[in-house]
This record gives C-alpha cells, sequence and structure tokens, in this order.
C-alpha cells in the first residue's frame, strides 16, 4: 500500500473536493445532531443563540463536548471554516478498519514534512485523515521510537480516533481502541480478508503566506480585533476557536504556539480544548481576552520557558473557574473534565524538556513557511 | 486507592504480589476488597463471560472519588466482534472510569515451581498494570515493553515487563496528580 498521499502542489484549498460529511454551512447544524470538531472530538449541537460580544451581536452556535460535556461556542459564520463534519458512517469507519489493516511500507521520513502533513491531516483530513496519522506514525515507530512531541501527538490521534470510532459503532471507547488495535497489529497468525483501502485524502498546498484567508480576517474584524496584529498569525483554525473558548485566554499562549509553526497538530487543539473547557464559566468578557491577544500578537516568537509560565498562570486562573462550573455539569458527575482539564497544564511541563532536547522549534519553523 | 475484587480463591502471596506491585506501577494504596460472584448476565453460552456486560452487572465494591476497581476472574472473557473480529481477550476496561476486569484464563500456567509461580505473577501484574492504565485514561502503546502494548501483539516478548514506559507512566502520574488536587 501506498504511503500518505502527496500534496497537491498548486490547487486552492476551495478546489479540493471537501472531506465527505463537512459541515458547509451553519444552517445544516440542528440540535441534537453529533458533529466531529477537529482536534476536538465529539460534540452534539445543542443550538444557536446570541450574544454580545465588544459590542456586535454575534451568533454562536453551542455544543457539548461528549467525552466530557465541556461546552464549546463557535460563531456561526465561522462554521464553514473550522472543519465541523459529521461523525464518521459505518462505511466511513468500515474503510478506516481496512486501512489501518493494510500494509504499510513506506512511512513518511522527513519530520518536518510528516509533522505538518500530520497536523493538516487531524484538522482536514476527515476521520480517514486522523488513522492515517495513526498509522503513519505507528509505521515509523516500528522503525525508530517517536519524538516527544510527535509521540505526544500519536497519543492524541489515537484519542480521537478512539472516540470517533466509538460513537460511530456505538461501543465503549475501550472496547473501539482493542478493534483499532486488533487491526493495526494482529495477533500472530491472523489474517484479514481485506478491501482495498479508502483513497487517502488529499491535503491542499499550503498557503505560501502565512496570513490567515480573506473570510478569516474578516472574522477577526467582526471581533473588533483585527487592529491587534492579529491578521499576521496563521490562526485561522484557533482563532475559529476564540469567542466560544471566551477563554481567549488558553488561545493565547497556545495560538502563539501554533502560530509560530510548532506542533501545530497540538497546540490548536490543546488551546481550544481549553477554551472550550472554559466556556462554561462564560462570564469572561472580550475586554479581558482582548489584551491577551495582545500580549500575544506583540510577542509571537514565545521561548519557551515564558510559554510555560504563561500556562502555569492559565492553570492558575482557571482553577477557580472550573470548581464553579461543577454544577453545569451535573449530568456527567465523573471526574473526567477535571482529569481533562487538568491534564493540559501538565502536559505543558513536558514541552520545555521536549524543546530543550533539540533546535527542532527553529528549524521546523522555518520548514513551515516555505 | 485501588481495590482488588476476585472472583475465585486467590493465593494470599499471589495477592501480595498483585498488590505490592500495583502500587509501585501507580502511586495508589491498593488492597484486596474481598470477592464477588460471576454476574449471571455476563455468562455466555461457550463458558465466557462478555467482559462488557461483566463491567455493567457485577456486583458494586464501596468506593470513594477516584478510587479504581480491579476484577480478577479465571474465566475467559470475550469482547463483541468488530469490523475485522473478534479480538482476544486478556481484560477489559471502562476507558477513564472505575472498573476494569482481567482473566488469568490466557496467562501461562501458574505451576509449582518457583520460577513458573513468578512468570505467572508477574503476566498477572502486567495485565493489571493495563486494565487500570486503562481506567487513568492511558491508551495502548507502540512501545512492545511497555505495559498499555496490546497484550496479543506478535511483539510482545514471552515474558513481557510489569512497567510502564516513561510516556505512558508520566501520562498516569499527571492524571493522578491533578485527580488528587
Ligand atoms: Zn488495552
Ligand atoms: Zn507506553
Amino acid at each position: 500500500m501506498r504511503g500518505p498521499p502527496p500534496r497537491h502542489p498548486d490547487e486552492q484549498r476551495e478546489q479540493l473536493p471537501a472531506v465527505e460529511g463537512v459541515i458547509a454551512d451553519a444552517a445544516e447544524l440542528q440540535p441534537g445532531n453529533r458533529v466531529v470538531y477537529p482536534n476536538q472530538g465529539v460534540c452534539e449541537v445543542v443550538g444557536v443563540e446570541e450574544k454580545d460580544i465588544a459590542g456586535q451581536k454575534l451568533q454562536l452556535v453551542r455544543m457539548r463536548r461528549e467525552e466530557d460535556g465541556a461546552a464549546v461556542l463557535v460563531p456561526k459564520n465561522k462554521v464553514p471554516s473550522i472543519g465541523l463534519r459529521r461523525v464518521a458512517t459505518g462505511e466511513q469507519i468500515e474503510g478506516v478498519f481496512h486501512f489501518l489493516a493494510a500494509q504499510f511500507e513506506d512511512p513518511e521520513l522527513d519530520w518536518k514534512v510528516r509533522h505538518r502533513d500530520n497536523a493538516d491531516r487531524l484538522i482536514a483530513g476527515g476521520v480517514l485523515g486522523v488513522a492515517e496519522v495513526v498509522k503513519g506514525l505507528h509505521s515509523l515507530s516500528r522503525i525508530r521510537p517517536l519524538p516527544a512531541k510527535e509521540r505526544e501527538q500519536y497519543d492524541n490521534a489515537r484519542h480521537l480516533l478512539v472516540h470517533e470510532v466509538a460513537v460511530s459503532l456505538g461501543v465503549p471507547p475501550a472496547l473501539a481502541e482493542d478493534y483499532i488495535d486488533y487491526a493495526l497489529m494482529p495477533p500472530a497468525g491472523v489474517k484479514f480478508d481485506l478491501k482495498p483501502p479508502p483513497t487517502p485524502v488529499l491535503l491542499p498546498s499550503r498557503p505560501k503566506r502565512r496570513r490567515p484567508a480573506a473570510t478569516e480576517e474578516e472574522g477577526i474584524e467582526d471581533l473588533g480585533l483585527g487592529d491587534l496584529g492579529l491578521g499576521d498569525l496563521d490562526l485561522g483554525e484557533a482563532l475559529a476557536a476564540v469567542p466560544e473558548g471566551e477563554a481567549a485566554e488558553g488561545e493565547g499562549a497556545e495560538g502563539a504556539e501554533g502560530a509560530e509553526g510548532e506542533a501545530e497538530g497540538e497546540a490548536p487543539a490543546e488551546g481550544a480544548a481549553e477554551g472550550a473547557e472554559a466556556t462554561p464559566g462564560a462570564e469572561e468578557t472580550e475586554e479581558e481576552a482582548a489584551p491577551r491577544k495582545a500580549r500575544k500578537a506583540a510577542a509571537p516568537k514565545v521561548p519557551a520557558p515564558k510559554a510555560e509560565k504563561r500556562e502555569a498562570k492559565r492553570a492558575a486562573a482557571k482553577e477557580p473557574r472550573r470548581k464553579a462550573e461543577k454544577p453545569a455539569k451535573a449530568e456527567k458527575p465523573s471526574k473526567k473534565p477535571a482529569a481533562r482539564k487538568a491534564a493540559a497544564p501538565a502536559k505543558k511541563a513536558e514541552k520545555p524538556a521536549a524543546k530543550k532536547t533539540a533546535p527542532k522549534p527553529a528549524a521546523k519553523r522555518g520548514g513551515k513557511k516555505k | 486507592m485501588i481495590r482488588v475484587v476476585t472472583l475465585e480463591k486467590i493465593d494470599p502471596a499471589d495477592m501480595a504480589f498483585l498488590t505490592a506491585t500495583l502500587y509501585r506501577a501507580f502511586g495508589l494504596g491498593t488492597e484486596h476488597a474481598g470477592d464477588r460472584p460471576v454476574p449471571r448476565d455476563a455468562e455466555m453460552d461457550d463458558g465466557r463471560l462478555d467482559a462488557v456486560k461483566f463491567l455493567q452487572d457485577v456486583a458494586p465494591v464501596r468506593t470513594f472519588a477516584d478510587d479504581k476497581v480491579l476484577y480478577i476472574t479465571s474465566a475467559p472473557l470475550a469482547l463483541p466482534p468488530g469490523p475485522l473480529g473478534e479480538p482476544p481477550c486478556w481484560g477489559f476496561s471502562q476507558y477513564g472510569g472505575e472498573r476494569a476486569v482481567i482473566t488469568t484464563s490466557k496467562l501461562p500456567e501458574r505451576g509449582v515451581t518457583e520460577a513458573s509461580i513468578e512468570t505467572w505473577r508477574r503476566r498477572l501484574a502486567r495485565e493489571a498494570i493495563h486494565a487500570i492504565g486503562h481506567l487513568w485514561d492511558l491508551h495502548h502503546c507502540y512501545d512492545a515493553k511497555c505495559a498499555m502494548h496490546p497484550s496479543w501483539s506478535p511483539a510482545l516478548p514471552a515474558n513481557p515487563e510489569m512497567d510502564l514506559d516513561t510516556f505512558c507512566r508520566e501520562k498516569s502520574e499527571r492524571r493522578i496528580r491533578l485527580a488528587k488536587t
């Protein structure tokens, strides 16, 4: 079987066929729909609400992440650009399993290309894109252990895949994971009667400039943030998540990292997740959010230790809010929200180490911008 | 706290080895919380226990926040078949949840020699760490030397270590630490 698909060298993103199930218009969303927010997981649509943000009325789609009950808010006009899609169909899931079980000969060996492509796959590749990341990194791990950042990406991709398969098949997550690994690393002597795997998702060519697309800039202006220099940051993905984050707080550090070009697969995810999680406390105002963004815009190249400090600050700031939001999550009394939420700051703790081990971020940044 | 519940009699020395190993692996107090009967609804016609039903129907033990309960049975466990068939089952966990079950039916013979008993105990401990790892949000791991590597993998050595690799250990430590705060 072939390795990951080639990029389209010159075609525009818009000219590529959309991944099956992508929500092109917020009007398609009905309360009760189950959708996948790339890098976030399966969410249930709650409804549309209007909020007054910085003097502007903003229509927001409210969703609830199924895994932990976290609230996610997305501006209605952002829906087409964030890659929201319907939960994979039975047919798509079947294709995923035949893909996972197929022979995979040639993992991408250039880590810069690989990391960037995998980040794109997680955002725009549909469920098959997520499976491609898991399988690609898994194949690579058989040649050599993954670097810390990709080990993290592998675990994140696995987490997303496990949960989407679980929701699509209606089985518990641990069972979904057993199904996945039964395909990925079958027991000795087990041979599957495989169908040809589905065609891998074609990745769009990366824009030469790191500026967000025009529509995204409009979005920024809508929020009255255009003058903060945000337009210079490639926050396409992260920004879409800002208002729901209202915890733009989280976006701050993470978004900047994403813009730096490191770990964008992880960073926006983490950042947006933070946002999502902080949302139930939703009372944060845009005034609070804006200065944080300004800070981010002013110093987009945050050295690791600073980012870490900020992270710690955020963690501290988040603590009370987390408690406050508990009642809102009464229907999901498990410790998951806390565990998950708490996980992000801790996760951060690893990053500096990863950064120290290699002068990679710089190299990667360069690589990515070309 | 990890509470280990048995469905059949277990040698107290085997249990002592297991609780000590789990304590070392997760830094959590571990105790034997007694026996419970096999939940009838989980019994299948072929003599195996449906692992998913087992965890739903087994008699509970008293727990406090963030306690994990590990059931140990000698009966073979079964999973519902998936898209490519039925994966073999050493154990099953409620991912990120409270209960897990493991079976001793797939372990090498316990035997009577010191060496065979040691091998058996270590293998049981590995499966226990794997199952509890899932309860602390760990996913499967590609490292065949890690307890989170799938138990059926051809890459798994005959006598696997009963340890988590660095990634999984650190992740579980974070989850546990955060649950405590
Ligand atoms: Zn497992
Ligand atoms: Zn591991």
